[in-house]
């Protein structure tokens, strides 16, 4: 029954996320037509609260069953909400990434968030650099950084998450991988489960 | 009697042989000794080489918002010359639509930016193309050198910035040999005739009218030996110059010599080399010099005091012309050059031109780079620092306080330069500094009120406290209903504590985020009395402030002493939805060499919770719409959506502004350094200052769209009960998620089960 719940509330979320506007600059000054209602909470614990929220309380585990109407049309790729300089910055990027250069990569990258400060495909590449980088406790927080800027964009958050799984493992938090990989595992069940919006 | 005298004789000839092979031995011994002081500090580094501060480049590509007349100002300030026909590097032309730029190569330090014909087409809007003007391939993107904007140079020293002799102009080092020392590619490092020819020219005068040093005397008397003009230093200084001469060659003499001259005087610092005068005086590299610059520069080794341009711009005139002659007698330049090149005015970088800018800026940087850079390695090893600096910012933030204040002080019918000032700009995410004014005299390297002027916040202050009570969504929304009720708090020193609102009026009950823009004083004391001084420390600190205050009631209302630059902390990590980034002036070092020493990437950490960071901006949105900020908007498009705060102290003692909109973050302090109140609130004040340093900028406006774990919902404002389209002046308010107002106001028509999924969701939960 417990377990029914969940999934109802699931897919009422899917549902309501495919009302949601989907912002791709992050500099408009557009009020959201719809207010988004993706992902729900469950209650949080009352009593003292801790200052610091992370994301990380969400029910991972959920899993859709009934097939969603739609998914919104989020972004795949940089391509759609870049501009050619960001996406030469981009392309750049992942040739010194390619090449070991990761210094070269994440400074590339800088100089495209500066030009694009929202960008969070810009975020997540250089959330995955940080990885390379073994820097994994930057590599979290821009990988978290980065879902954040993405407002609900599953494609993204999915890269995201990869790139908090293999920084967790790396660095033993094994439980924390775990977690991360459900939330992998949600979304790619939502991906298959939803047809994309036409395009 | 003969045998005698003969004795006598040989005596004297022995005794004479042997002072003689005394006087060889011991003049070896001093020659060796020199040779061997010349060579040891001839070789290797000659020079302690001050690090090198630059700006951040200033990047091109299509789709920038950067209109023609901007262009014109960043390169101007970069030291191109605008001309007809662009030719070589460091020159352009802008005409309406399109703009040809010749730019200069520059080794950053992930890349070399090579040289390059650039041809941009130019719309209102901005940049519309970037193209290879020799190609005519489109580039994406194109970064310009950046700006030098300081170097690190030790208390009373030397500054120079070193050049090759294969990047001078050979106009240059010609005009230097036939001003200076004709002969000097013939001789062995004096020269006899020019000793004679200046002591006849001298004993003709009457008193010194020439030099009879050579080029390789001057610079051993710079490099070696002290100024003292003794017989024993002359002495010393013709054998050091015959023994540089035998172990270098000219060039390398006359390398050395481009370097060490002195040029000039800067306050404490000392102006070495052609490489800093270009930069000193016309703000360009040297290799862009014209004939007249170089003639200028040539004509200040005789006498930079004497000759300073700056000070006595005739005299300075006067030997730069006599200068541009010996140039056309010689012939490296002919008769029409010269007559153009006397017509031309000095061309004088403004004031400090070039370098030493921005001195409160790379304060920061020094500070920032304490701990890992010893002192020395700052000041003797030509680092290259790239910093963070944005010059079209701190250039509005600089005029802005500098235009502000004497306007402030007639409103208010103060004396002049009574008001000082402190100003930071940072980009919301990545916590990069971009502008600094620690002075209301922007030039002058003293107090560093932005670091170092620990005031206290007022209501700046009150965010913190508002996000504390927000991140309880259980217990507190926006629309949460406050008292505006007189408070005496009896505090543990028996002392009395009664603060009022800034109007001494009450105002009723107020909803939260209404209280917030309005700064009441009461209302916010209330609800800090009931969230507890220890929760709002706590928030402070998450936001990142590093002091030690006691959690007391008064840091309700500020009573936090903090200096700008880490206010600009604490709201830059509210302008990242929580997502700290430490602030950083500094992107790279390098080695003089180019090989990079430390990067500083972008740090980013969650210290505040995303959700109420988001209902908090939404209040402070309403400071810039509704409250005590909504001045902001004579000047801003209304469009532009903004969020900030003001902050005013007891009997109007500083007047703080601190906000931020998408992509910067802006504090602004005003204040006296006495502490004696000024007249000024925040808005009246620093507000007015922070408003056209934003509306300079081009601030981007904020994204309204709530993260995931916020719902907005119409809301009644009487009840602050859910409304709908039967409620009348129904706002809509976000909520964190499941903690929305579940009953239905009176005015709402609807009262249908379920009518959102919102309703239907929370129905489970319950």
């Amino acid at each position: 029954m417990k377990q029914g719940i969940k999934l109802a509330i699931l897919a009422l979320a899917v549902v309501a996320a495919g009302c949601q506007t989907v912002h791709g600059r992050r500099e408009t000054n557009q009020p959201p037509s719809a207010p988004p209602v993706s992902r729900p909470l469950p209650a949080a614990p009352s009593g003292t609260p801790a200052p610091v929220i992370v994301p990380e309380s969400q029910s991972p585990q959920a899993m859709p069953l009934p097939p969603p109407k739609a998914l919104p049309n989020y972004p795949k790729s940089a391509d759609e909400i870049s501009g050619g300089a960001v996406l030469s910055l981009l392309r750049q990027a992942q040739a010194a990434r390619s090449a070991g250069r990761y210094d070269q990569a994440a400074a590339a990258l800088e100089r495209a968030q500066r030009i694009e400060p929202r960008n969070y495909f810009v975020w997540s590449s250089l959330a995955g650099t940080y990885l390379l980088q073994k820097n994994y406790d930057q590599a979290i927080s821009v990988a978290q950084k980065a879902s954040s800027l993405a407002r609900g964009n599953v494609y993204v958050e999915q890269e995201n998450w990869r790139v908090i799984r293999d920084a967790r493992s790396a660095s033993g938090d094994i439980d924390g991988a775990a977690l991360a990989q459900s939330r992998i595992d949600a979304i790619q069940q939502l991906l298959q489960s939803a047809a994309p919006a036409t395009p | 009697m003969t045998f005698s005298v003969t004795r006598f004789r040989s005596l004297i000839v022995a005794a004479l042989l042997i002072l003689l092979s005394a006087g060889v031995v011991v003049f070896s011994i001093y020659l060796v000794g020199l040779d061997h002081e010349v060579r040891a500090r001839f070789a290797g580094a000659r020079w302690a080489l001050p690090a090198q501060v630059y700006s951040a480049p200033l990047e091109l590509y299509p789709g920038q918002n950067l209109d023609a007349d901007t262009l014109r100002h960043e390169l101007e300030r970069l030291g191109y010359r605008s001309m007809a026909e662009p030719d070589g590097p460091g020159t352009f032309e802008i005409t309406r639509d399109q703009a040809l730029i010749n730019t200069r190569d520059f080794k950053f330090w992930d890349g070399e930016q090579a040289a390059l014909k650039l041809s941009l087409r130019l719309a209102p809007a901005g940049i519309t193309g970037v193209n290879d003007a020799t190609t005519g391939k489109p580039m994406d993107i194109v970064r310009l050198d950046p700006l030098l904007i300081g170097s690190i140079y030790p208390q009373q020293g030397e500054d120079r910035v070193l050049v090759k002799l294969s990047d001078v102009p050979p106009m240059l080092t010609k005009g230097l040999v036939a001003v200076e020392d004709r002969s000097f590619y013939s001789h062995y490092g004096v020269s006899p005739k020019a000793i004679f020819r200046a002591a006849f020219a001298n004993l003709r005068a009457g008193h010194v009218v020439q030099g009879g040093s050579t080029l390789t005397q001057q610079l051993v008397k710079n490099f070696f030996l002290n100024s003292a003009q003794t017989w024993d230093r002359k002495f010393k200084e013709v054998f050091m110059a015959l023994l540089l001469e035998a172990h270098y060659s000219k060039d390398e003499i006359m390398e050395a010599y481009l370097n060490e001259v002195h040029l000039g005087q800067d306050g404490n610092r000392a102006v070495h080399g052609f490489g800093l005068g270009a930069q000193f005086y016309f703000n360009k590299p040297l290799n862009e010099l014209r004939s007249h610059e170089i003639a200028l520069l040539v004509g200040l080794v005789k006498g930079p005091s004497f000759y300073n341009p700056r000070r006595n711009e005739a005299r300075a005139k006067a030997r730069r012309d006599l200068v541009l002659q010996i140039f056309r007698d010689e012939g490296l330049i002919d008769d029409n050059e010269y007559k153009s090149a006397i017509e031309r005015p000095l061309g004088l970088a403004g004031k400090g031109g070039g370098v030493d800018r921005y001195p409160a800026f790379v304060d920061l940087v020094k500070r920032q780079l304490k701990g890992q850079y010893q002192e020395s390695d700052l000041t003797n090893d030509g680092l290259r620092i790239f910093t963070t600096l944005d010059p079209r910012t701190q250039e509005a933030l600089e005029k802005e306080i500098t235009d502000g204040l004497p306007q402030l002080e007639q409103q208010r019918r103060m004396k002049p330069d009574t008001l000082e000032a402190a100003g930071v700009v940072t980009s919301v995410d990545g916590g990069e500094v971009l502008a600094l004014v620690g002075s209301r005299e922007t030039r002058f390297p003293g107090f560093n009120r932005a670091l170092d002027s620990r005031r206290s916040i007022g209501s700046l202050a009150k965010p913190f406290l508002y996000l504390t009570a927000l991140s309880r969504p259980q217990q507190y929304n926006l629309h949460t209903i406050l008292p505006d009720e007189p408070i005496q708090l009896t505090l543990p020193n028996k002392d009395v504590w009664e603060p009022h609102n800034y109007d001494k009026q009450l105002h009723g009950p107020q909803p939260l985020y209404m209280a917030l823009a309005q700064s009441y004083n009461l209302p916010t004391v209330a609800l800090g009395l009931q969230i507890g001084p220890p929760a709002v420390m706590e928030t402070l600190h998450a936001a990142g402030y590093t002091g030690d205050a006691a959690a007391v009631p008064s840091i309700f209302l500020g009573a936090v002493d903090i200096a700008p630059v880490e206010v600009a902390q604490m709201y830059a990590t509210l302008a990242a939805s929580g997502y700290q980034s430490p602030l950083s002036a500094i992107r790279e070092v390098e080695t003089k060499e180019g090989q990079p020493l430390s990067r500083y990437p972008i740090k980013v950490k969650q210290t505040l919770p995303e959700g109420p960071v988001y209902l908090t901006t939404w209040a402070m949105r309403h400071v810039m719409t509704l409250g005590t900020a909504r001045s902001v908007y004579n000047v801003i498009s209304p469009d532009v959506v903004l969020a900030g705060k003001t902050g005013t102290t007891d009997e109007l003692r500083d007047s703080w502004f601190a906000g931020f909109g998408a992509d910067r973050v802006a504090v602004v302090w005003v204040g006296r350094d006495d502490y004696k109140p000024m007249g000024l609130t925040g808005a009246s004040g620093a507000l007015q200052i922070w408003t056209k340093v934003m509306h300079d900028i081009n601030v981007r406006g904020l994204d309204v769209t709530p993260p995931a774990d916020v719902v907005e919902q119409l809301t009644d404002p009487v009840t602050g009960l859910r409304a709908d389209e039967g409620c009348t002046g129904a706002i809509s308010v976000p909520y964190m998620q499941g903690y929305a107002p579940n009953d239905a106001a009176p005015c709402a028509k609807s009262a249908s089960p379920v009518d959102s999924a919102v309703d239907w969701l929370k129905g489970i939960f319950k």
